[in-house]
């Protein structure tokens, strides 16, 4: 049976016969024999082979036995080696004993008995064998935790590489990181982020402990309020056992200004489960809190302009719309973020919007004045300067109301033009009026002259008529003054037919018929001039109102002391015209409103009201429609004056301008 | 003529317009002497006889104004009218008893004429 591995049994012996019969009774075990016939030749089989057992005659020639058991024990590999000495020689104890002390095993005396001789050297076999398997396990498991060993000495040093990386991580992260490694706050690591960010010297402690505390260099404030020690997130949340949100917090170091923190905080737990420390992050927003603080200011400072400021895409879209967009143009800013300015203010541009867009693209700004309509729908124009925003995604705006610095720049142009014209007036008055005066008493002189026939006569009425004409129109367009310094007895009646006379061509030019009832006379005292100068403009503004004929209504009424206006004398004028619209009808007593564009100073009804008002009287208005047209009508109501006060105010200063100019006039009403 | 006996003097440095005006005013029944500046004015003053002056404001050398404060300082008695071609009354023109532009045609001239010598005590009956 050979299930198992083969052990080399040396034979040794100087007769070649034993050893064949040694052959033959080991044989069968089946183990791996080898043969030598000396002790030279055994020692150089032991050389080659793992020997299990050494069976040796004792007596051979040259080296005997013994002497071979002796030189195998002084080598260290065969110490061990079992030894059966085979001997018909030496019997006695002593030999034995010496036998062993070489380190023998066993003696098989001659003659050999088979089965002994092969127990033996099965028993010495199997030993070796065992002996071989031991080692082999042994050296196995030596080499298993060997390899173990490095395996771990591997990972030791893998885990400490890592250590390293999260700690240089650590210190080159820019959030502030602090571990509480226990829960006293005794001992706290943190990164260089967060001892810079604490305006802590590096190696500072940063300790909450009590004892430690007292050279902390910082103070932590939450809302305004200075935070204890231990309810410092990280102690916080190692107390706690809880993880904790951001906390907003300030940092107030001792030089420098404070630093605003966000702060998170996280427990830590040991194996068992219990809480041994916490992690906190801290991310400084001081940046970022500063911008949010400009921003506001920035906002609020926008709010605080008087001038429509407003952000919007490219497209129009609103963005930003400020406090004085909102009172100029009277568009709540949630009205009209997120829609179109262009069509809801009806934006037109002084030039082809293509052009604006060009110059803003090439420029980077445009300005301008714009005309746009208000929420109410009132047109209005304003300085416009545009710019793109920096990335080009938007158009910054800023809109200044001009409108009323127009008008009033358009007054001024035509108060300097006005008053250039009376300057000229003036002089070609008196140009004018030297030679009328002459001509006026030469017709005067021939109006009944005895010598002139009847058909000349006539024909010098004819002159003579159309001469007062030229005089009347010097008087009226080349300006007016006061031929009394008294106020006198007018009668408004007669006054208006005075100045129905010269409308009477125009009238029946533009088919317009007269409906003249006048139930008084219309007693006043005043200065006819002024007067006819009120009833010219109402008369002349109601006959432009029909350029295509309507009816002309002049009442003139005496009010009694009973009614609400007093006594005194009423004067309606009524035309069946084009009407006042309700929007410029607040404007019609402003100097320099006028609807007929070139054709009227715009000062007309003002110094009209101003005459009036200087009699203690009243002008009125009322402008309605109905389904046959529309009825504007003036109510002029002029009082019972009180002639003394009258004569004061009519008294006029010398310097007194009589040319209707702005100044002129305001000085004389 | 109930303006008989009344003597205007008409001061005037264009010859056609006041000799115009002397022929209104004596086809009104007036006696009129002209001159033609405020020194001839003076010295036709001094020879007496003038009832009213009746000035025009605008002339060369003496103005109408600067005449009417000498006549005013001199013969306090004596009336005087302002008449001006300018729709404005000159600085001073108040000193007149009447400032009357000369557009306003012979009517005018001869109510202002009338009511300034009422004013002055002549009485005479009004001549339409």
């Amino acid at each position: 049976m050979i299930d198992h591995d083969q052990a080399n049994i040396l034979m040794v012996d100087d007769q070649p016969g034993k050893l064949v019969s040694y052959e033959a009774i080991l044989g069968p075990l089946g183990e791996n024999l080898i043969k030598a016939r000396s002790a030279r030749e055994a020692l150089d089989h032991l050389l080659h082979h793992d020997v299990a057992v050494v069976l040796m005659d004792v007596s051979m020639p040259e080296i005997d036995g013994f002497e071979l058991a002796d030189m195998m024990r002084q080598h260290p590999r065969f110490q061990k080696t079992a030894i059966i000495f085979i001997s018909a020689v030496h019997l006695t104890d002593l030999d034995r004993i010496k036998g062993y002390q070489s380190g023998a095993v066993d003696y098989i005396s001659v003659p050999v008995v088979p089965e002994l001789l092969r127990a033996k050297v099965s028993v010495f076999s199997e030993l070796h064998r065992k002996t071989r398997q031991l080692q082999r396990l042994n050296l196995d498991l030596e080499k298993r935790v060997e390899e173990r060993t490095e395996q771990l000495r591997k990972s030791e040093e893998q885990l400490q590489e890592r250590v390293a990386e999260l700690e240089a991580i650590m210190q080159v992260l820019p959030v502030g990181v602090a571990v509480l490694q226990d829960r006293e706050g005794r001992v706290i690591t943190a990164n260089a982020a967060l001892t810079n960010l604490l305006g802590a010297m590096p190696g500072e402690a940063l300790s909450t402990d009590v004892n430690a505390i007292k050279s902390a260099s910082f103070e932590i404030y939450e809302k305004g309020r200075r935070l204890e020690n231990e309810n410092n997130p990280l102690l916080q949340s190692a107390r706690t056992g809880q993880q904790l949100g951001s906390l907003e917090l300030e940092i107030r170091r001792p030089h420098g200004d404070p630093a605003y923190l966000l702060a998170s905080a996280s427990p830590l737990f040991d194996h068992t489960g219990k809480v041994r420390g916490s992690v906190g992050a801290f991310i400084d927003v001081t940046g970022r809190k500063h911008l949010e603080d400009l921003l506001r200011e920035r906002a609020e400072l926008l709010e605080l302009a008087t001038e429509a400021i407003m952000v919007r895409d490219l497209n129009g879209v609103l963005r930003y719309w400020n406090a004085g967009a909102e009172a100029l143009y009277g568009w709540r800013r949630e009205e009209i973020i997120g829609k179109s300015i262009h069509s809801i203010l009806q934006t037109r541009f002084p030039m082809g919007f293509l052009t604006v867009q060009a110059e803003l693209a090439r420029t980077g700004s445009w300005s301008g004045n714009l005309t746009q309509f208000t929420r109410e729908g009132h047109e209005i124009v304003v300085a416009c300067r545009k710019a793109l925003k920096a990335g080009g995604d938007a158009i910054l705006e800023i809109n200044r109301d001009i409108t009323g610095q127009l008008r009033a720049e358009d007054a001024l142009r035509k108060t300097e033009r006005l008053a250039a014209m009376g300057r000229v007036a003036g002089i070609i008055a008196h140009e004018i009026n030297n030679p009328l005066e002459a001509i006026t008493n030469t017709f005067y002189l021939l109006r009944d002259h005895p010598s002139l026939d009847e058909e000349a006569r006539y024909y010098a009425q004819l002159g003579e008529e159309e001469l007062r004409r030229v005089a009347h129109i010097t008087r009226q367009t080349l300006g007016f003054y006061r031929e009394s310094k008294r106020p006198v007895e007018v009668s408004i009646s007669a006054l208006l037919d005075e100045i129905l006379e010269l409308q009477t061509r125009r009238m029946e030019f533009k088919n317009i018929v007269l409906d003249k009832r006048y139930r008084s006379s219309g007693s006043v005292h005043g200065f006819p001039v002024e007067l006819k100068q009120v009833f010219l403009n109402l008369i002349g503004n109601a006959v432009q109102a029909m350029p295509d004929g309507g009816r002309l209504h002049l009442h003139v009424f005496e009010t009694s002391r009973r009614t609400s206006q007093g006594a005194g004398v009423c004067i309606s004028i009524c035309d069946t015209g084009t009407g006042i619209d309700a929007e410029h009808a607040k404007h019609l007593f402003e100097p320099f409103f006028t609807t007929k564009a070139t054709k009227g100073t715009g000062l007309g009804l003002w110094i009209s009201k101003g005459i009036i008002q200087k009699y203690g009287g009243s002008i009125r208005f009322r402008s309605v429609s109905l389904a046959g047209g529309k009825i504007t009508c003036f109510q002029v109501f002029l009082p019972n004056t009180d002639l003394e006060k009258l004569e004061i105010s009519g008294i006029v200063p010398s310097e007194e301008v009589r040319v209707p100019t702005a100044a002129g006039v305001s000085n004389g009403l | 003529m109930a303006s008989e006996g009344i003597t205007i003097l008409c001061v005037d440095d264009e010859q056609v317009p006041r000799t115009l005006r002397k022929l209104v005013l004596q086809k009104q029944g007036y006696n009129v002497v002209t001159a033609a500046s405020g020194k001839e004015a003076l010295a036709l003053l001094d020879e007496g006889g003038i009832t009213l002056v009746l000035s025009d404001q605008l002339m060369p050398g003496m103005s109408g104004t600067e005449l009417t404060k000498i006549i005013k300082a001199d013969w306090p008695a004596t009336p005087v009218i302002l008449l001006s071609g300018v729709n404005e009354m000159p600085e001073g023109a108040t000193c007149a008893d009447r400032f009357v532009s000369k557009v306003e045609g012979p009517e005018i001239l001869f109510q202002a004429v009338a009511e300034v010598l009422q004013e002055h005590g002549y009485i005479f009956e009004k001549n339409t």
